[in-house]
């Protein structure tokens, strides 16, 4: 169940990646509308980091393409912003919250200029949308894992972007703050920016996320949330996997979703 | 005591090359490459052997390049061999330093008969030799000693370069891959930093010689962030210890009649070990939570 789109915002077309030889993502063909909030669901070891870094450059394919607002990548960086995982970097690096967070706002700059009071302004109104503002200039290493989570959301906030791509961000975030942060990201789809989300959760990937890609090694499904959120689909996705596929039955039920209905 | 010109200079172009490479050093410890500091200090061997046997001079510029650009060739050896090899970073750094620095030996055997160089005057270095070795224009006229002038334009392209990419550094250091995504060349940015520190190590060597500048680049950074978790503080810090290293390096190798780099870094030494002491006996609660407003002081 792959739907392909019109005026794809990011197109990716028979992309394969592979470390040292083995292929970690086979084929993978998909086309995104824009304006939506796009979750990756997937088991452990799917690709699905794999395949947000290869939209973003950072590994090259083993052969296809990536073109994000119809330009190959290099045109339009300053437009896609970038949630990387929380252990990706040092928090004992000696820069408070405000200095991360203007982080977001150098690819703007360009070089060698410094940012100012204008960018003062977004990082704090950033750290605003994430409930943050009260620990502007605490150090980050006296952060806990889900307010370093949100200073990650708050820079790539503070980048204006219109493509935003986050790595599992709701690691280590608690329920309220996962919703706080759901509603925000909503709205920011609302004014017209596309989210692309990986996600372990199927329960709170059912109630957010308007797309949805279904991924394990292979591309199994990319469309609308009503359209590929059934049992086959999950089953594909998550294949053996019994334990986990009583549960998201159950979930299913407990939803009342019905695939047959809609 | 009276004012003595020559402990000054001493002072004064130790102090330079403690600073540049303190501030080089503070970036290097944020990126967690200390060691290749070290690597690069020692690779750049050969690039000054074939820069010297190219022009004849020690003093020339071809050294100067010659040493850059084997530094860099090293960066990239060692970067090369951890992510394609996939060699640990610290096996990758071992053997490209002892690699380049062996063939920098080889060379100097080879061209012994040509090159007025050897191993000692690379890896040694004598600060205290300084004052008799002036520059003097054709017209004769004394501009005073020829290594304070090095430590000098070397010093000013160190603070140049950490002004002018100072949110660069920081974004690059901190987080690569989101610098990556931004469009901003982390890997740009990383040959530059290495460049300069191969360009330091070079005008550094004759003073202080390669094993000290490795101290250098990393004792008083470290020793810094004891002491500090924010960057501006940080470069002061060392800035400041670099200061102290010399002047109290000078002195103390004045009273012992002995090396005066072996004791700057002595000195360095000791004060991360009394850094060391104070901060690991300092109760929790003394330490608390830093309450520091001035971002990066940019």
């Amino acid at each position: 169940m792959i739907k392909q789109v019109e005026n794809p915002i990011l197109e990716i077309h028979d992309l394969t990646v592979s470390y040292d030889q083995n292929p970690v993502l086979w084929n993978v063909d998909l086309s995104l509308p824009g304006g939506n909030l796009v979750g990756i669901l997937g088991p452990n070891g799917a690709g699905k980091s794999t395949l947000i870094k290869a939209i973003m450059g950072l590994i090259s394919p083993t052969s296809g393409y990536v073109k994000v607002f119809d330009k190959p990548l290099n045109d339009v960086r300053a437009r896609i912003s970038y949630v990387p995982q929380r252990e990706s970097v040092d928090w004992n690096f000696p820069a408070s919250v405000l200095d991360v967070v203007l982080m977001g706002t150098y690819g703007k700059l360009g070089l060698f200029r410094r940012p100012g009071k204008k960018e003062n302004e977004i990082a704090m109104k950033s750290l605003e949308q994430v409930g943050m503002s009260g620990f502007v200039s605490r150090q980050i290493s006296e952060l806990s894992g889900g307010q370093q989570q949100r200073v990650f959301i708050a820079r790539a906030l503070a980048q204006q972007a219109d493509l935003y791509l986050m790595d599992e961000p709701f690691a280590g975030v608690d329920m309220a703050t996962e919703t706080a942060i759901f509603q925000l990201l909503k709205e920011m789809t609302e004014a017209g920016k596309t989210i692309i989300v990986v996600h372990h959760d199927i329960h709170s990937a059912m109630n957010f996320f308007d797309w949805l890609i279904m991924l394990n090694l292979h591309l199994v499904a990319s469309g609308p949330k009503e359209l590929v959120m059934n049992e086959e689909m999950l089953r594909k996705t998550y294949g053996g996997k019994l334990n986990l596929l009583t549960r998201v039955t159950d979930l299913i039920r407990q939803q009342d979703f019905n695939p047959l209905k809609s | 005591m009276t004012f003595d010109s020559n402990a000054f200079l001493i002072i004064f172009t130790g102090s330079l090359i403690a600073i540049s490479c303190g501030f080089l050093g503070v970036f290097m410890m944020l990126r967690k490459m200390s060691m290749t500091g070290d690597a690069i200090s020692h690779a750049v061997l050969p690039g000054i052997v074939i820069g010297f046997f190219v022009s004849g001079s020690q003093r020339s510029l071809e050294v100067i390049i010659g040493a850059g650009l084997l530094g860099i060739l090293a960066t990239l050896m060692i970067d090369w061999l951890r992510k394609k090899a996939r060699v640990q970073l610290d096996a990758s750094i071992g053997i490209t330093f002892t690699l380049l620095f062996a063939i920098g030996i080889i060379l100097i055997n080879l061209l012994a008969y040509k090159v007025d160089l050897d191993q000692e005057c690379v890896l040694y270095g004598e600060i205290a030799y300084l004052p008799i070795d002036s520059w003097i224009t054709k017209s004769g006229l004394n501009l005073g000693p020829r290594i304070t002038w090095l430590a000098a334009l070397n010093f000013m392209f160190v603070v140049g370069f950490i002004y002018l990419l100072y949110k660069e550094l920081i974004l690059t250091s901190f987080d690569e891959s989101f610098s990556s995504v931004m469009g901003i060349p982390a890997k740009g940015i990383n040959l530059a930093l290495m460049s300069i520190v191969s360009y330091t190590t070079v005008s550094s060597f004759e003073s202080v010689g390669a094993i000290l500048v490795v101290a250098l680049l990393v004792v008083p950074p470290a020793t810094s962030f004891l002491w500090t978790k924010s960057l501006m503080p940080l470069l002061k810090l060392t800035a400041v210890l670099g200061i102290l290293i010399a002047l109290l390096g000078y002195y103390l190798a004045y009273w012992f009649d002995s090396s005066i780099a072996g004791m700057m870094v002595t000195v360095a030494g000791i004060f991360f070990g009394i850094s060391v002491l104070i901060q690991g006996k300092r109760p929790f609660w003394a330490k608390g939570t830093s309450t520091v407003n001035q971002p990066f002081g940019i």
